[in-house]
């Protein structure tokens, strides 16, 4: 069988290096929704939602950056907007050097597409109930690879079903006829498939049963190495997080707080926000007696967010200047950024 | 006298649904116990009958639902022998739920005071004012700041967190004997979860309430309760002193969960997996349940039901081979290992 590279012709990334490079840089990306308030003759923008405000991060090739935070702070967005199923409101993304909004072809931005894929959340809602397996995972194949031969592509899909640990005959059955763990087989094996440099996952366990997730994890784990894979792995649980990251990224309200590699997050938390957020995760060892730093209020509104450092209404540490100066991420440390004017390193 | 400490005693339910596509087994012989003033932890992932056991106590499965054998004895007296009217009486009460959906728990259409005054009145025999004071009160304590004014806000004006404290409010304001908190957290962020946990066990301590925290969070457990019982498939595999449990689980199912999660503890490797899935429990395993998935299994565990070991303070496990396997996570020796790393 001839390798998917072959099929490939247009080279938009020959300038990338990389090995100075980061396969995929996001600079001060940004992505609010306009809430409206309609009336009989017109509509009106009344406010956005600032799902994503000013994040900057950087993947490495093969890596595994862990991006973590509670909900609604902005990233399943920021994924979406990397896969092109969003525009940024401000803001750039390079994809191998490239900035992938730029205006191109549509052969090139096939080209970009193929090589980013994201798996999604629930493995309920995101596979199309009405269509056999086989036409799901042949899917990618006829959008990227129209030419290619029907038995090629069947041969295809067999083959990455077995990769994810499914059988030949499951090619022939529907979603629902699948477990959780199975149906997130599914969405990795659709995301697969065309063999992606970079792969998305936005919570792929975090619907499923503790006794499944580690099969999935494994199975992540091992994909990775076969395939020689980039991942960003989005979850809200830190353990899950601690297991599967290289480095991490800790969100809060649509922005980067701290970025390092995920040993140093524990052992060097830096911002006041990871300190919280560490000090909240419930341990399984009745042994661990801890003082808990017990946050006070809510996430504020992505609305409304508070001025100048957005963390500041519920920190421990904050000073006058946090709300009305915004901290920028900085690399305090090599290879350690953190945003906050009073960080604990 | 031992038979006094406990304040539920359930023995040998079975609680069954009939479906079009047969009948599901959900409790199939589960015996638990909760002693006067103590939290118990309920354990197992999703399906294992966490839910159907909480509603069986309070005797509110759907229609078609329902438990066909066994004693659930509270204080004394079998619920499942009780009239209706009666069994409306310890509702609320004396037995107080919180659901595992904090969102569909409240009414979006009515005030806050208009859900919490009607029961509170009701249960607590006062009049209107008198039941909004004590509502008021009972927000304050779980840390709804200006109580009395957000009191007559409806339920969307309020987040996911401060929603669950209304709920636990709304409960403790019965002031019932019994607690059954059913995932109360779950739908939480974990910032938010710390502060919740925080004020359930802080008035679990201050009423001296007995409580069933029903979850599938093993951290959530193991900082809350002093006593669990962990479910798998309908049935309840293992119990015992949650800090024994955790730290030298004897079932090869809670075993092999324990090994399965990550965790904080440990490091960037592959995890022990269980294969395959939770059970169905229409037409679930025989034997015992786990037996598909258990790399202990024997010939006689896919035909016989294992019997229950009884071992130490209070602790019991159902498998066949508890005594010959003498499993044991041996803790020290992983805390060791990750100190001598973070010294290199
Ligand atoms: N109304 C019903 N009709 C049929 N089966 C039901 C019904 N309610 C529950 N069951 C079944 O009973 C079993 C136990 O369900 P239960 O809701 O107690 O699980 P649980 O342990 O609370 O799980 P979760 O963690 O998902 O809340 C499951 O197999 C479930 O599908
Ligand atoms: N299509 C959309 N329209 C309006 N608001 C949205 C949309 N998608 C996301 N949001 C809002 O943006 C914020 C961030 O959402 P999301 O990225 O889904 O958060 P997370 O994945 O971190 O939980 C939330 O306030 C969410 O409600
Ligand atoms: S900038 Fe100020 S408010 Fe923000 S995290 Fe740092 S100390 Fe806290
Ligand atoms: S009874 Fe048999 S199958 Fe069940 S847990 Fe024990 S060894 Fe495993
Ligand atoms: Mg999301
Ligand atoms: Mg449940």
């Amino acid at each position: 069988m001839t390798t998917l590279e072959e099929y490939e012709t247009i080279d938009l990334f020959s300038n990338w290096d990389q090995k100075t490079q980061p396969i995929i840089t996001i600079d001060n990306l940004k992505k609010w929704f306009p809430v409206s308030q309609q009336s009989v003759l017109f509509s009106r923008v009344v406010a956005n939602i600032k799902a994503v405000d000013g994040v900057n991060l950087f993947l490495n090739k093969g890596e595994t950056l862990g991006l973590v935070g509670e909900s609604g702070c902005g990233k399943s967005t920021t994924a979406r907007v990397i896969v092109k199923l969003e525009k940024p409101t401000e803001g750039s993304i390079y994809f191998k050097g490239i900035d992938i909004f730029q205006p191109m072809s549509r052969e090139e931005e096939l080209a970009v597409k193929r090589q980013l894929q994201m798996v999604f959340q629930d493995p309920y809602s995101s596979l199309n109930p009405r269509r056999m397996v086989l036409d799901l995972i042949k899917e990618p194949f006829d959008i990227h690879y129209p030419d290619m031969l029907y038995e090629e592509k069947e041969s295809r899909v067999l083959e990455i079903l077995a990769k994810v640990g499914l059988e030949d005959y499951h090619a022939l059955r529907y979603p629902h006829e699948f477990s959780g763990g199975q149906r997130q087989r599914l969405g990795i094996a659709r995301a697969l498939a065309i063999h992606p440099e970079v792969i998305l996952l936005d919570e792929p366990v975090s619907a499923l049963d503790v006794s499944v997730q580690a099969q999935i994890l494994n199975l992540l784990h091992d994909l990775q190495k076969d395939f020689d894979l980039t991942f960003m792995f989005i979850a809200h649980d830190l353990s899950v997080i601690k297991h599967v990251s290289d480095r991490v990224a800790v969100m809060y309200l649509g922005k980067i707080m701290e970025m390092c590699p995920t040993g140093e997050l524990f052992r060097k938390t830096a911002h006041p926000y990871s300190v919280s957020l560490l000090s909240a995760i419930p341990r399984p060892d009745p042994r661990i007696k801890m003082d808990r730093i017990i946050l006070e209020g809510d996430v504020p509104s992505a609305i409304n967010p508070p001025t100048g450092c957005p963390f500041h209404p519920r920190c421990y540490k904050a000073q006058e200047i946090c709300s009305k100066v915004t901290p920028q991420l900085e690399e305090l440390e090599p290879n350690h950024y953190v945003s906050c004017h009073f960080p604990e390193i | 006298m031992a038979q006094n400490k406990k304040i539920l005693d359930a023995r040998n339910i079975y609680t069954y649904f009939y479906t079009e596509s047969g009948v599901v087994e959900a409790l199939d012989g589960v015996s638990f116990d909760v002693n006067y003033g103590e939290p118990v932890g309920i354990v197992g992932e999703s399906g294992c009958g966490k839910t159907v056991t909480a509603h069986s106590t309070l005797r509110i499965l759907p229609k078609n639902g329902k438990t066909v054998a066994g004693d659930i004895i509270y204080k004394g007296v079998n619920l499942l022998d009780l009239p209706d009217l009666q069994m409306r009486r310890i509702r609320g009460k004396e037995i107080a739920m919180i659901f595992q959906d904090p969102m569909t728990s409240l009414n979006p259409i009515f005030k806050v005071s208009d859900q919490m005054t009607e029961v509170i009145a009701l249960h607590r025999k006062c009049n209107k004012k008198e039941a909004l004071e004590i509502a008021i009160e009972t927000l304050d304590q779980v840390g709804i700041s200006e109580a009395e004014k957000r009191i007559t806000d409806y339920p969307h004006q309020f987040s996911g967190g401060m929603r669950q404290r209304i709920l636990i409010a709304r409960a403790l304001a019965l002031q019932p004997s019994l607690l059954i908190a059913d995932e109360p957290t779950t739908a939480l962020d974990v910032t938010i979860q710390a502060q919740v946990l925080e004020i359930i066990k802080e008035m679990q301590k201050k009423l001296g309430l007995a409580m069933m925290l029903i979850t599938h969070n093993l951290g959530v457990v193991a900082e809350t309760t002093k006593r669990v019982h962990i479910f798998y498939g309908g049935r309840v595999v293992e119990s015992g002193p949650t800090e024994e449990i955790f730290l030298d689980p004897k079932h090869p199912y809670t075993y092999a969960l324990f090994e399965s999660i990550p965790s904080l503890e440990k490091d960037k490797t592959r995890l022990e997996t269980i294969p395959g899935n939770v059970p169905r429990l229409i037409n679930p395993p025989k034997g015992c349940r786990f037996h598909p998935r258990c790399k202990y299994a024997t010939e006689i565990c896919s035909r016989v039901r294992p019997p229950e070991f009884k071992f130490g303070k209070g602790r019991r496990v159902a498998c066949h081979h508890f005594e010959e396997l003498d499993l044991h996570i041996d803790m020290e020796s992983i805390r060791e290992s990750k100190a001598i790393k973070e010294e290199a």
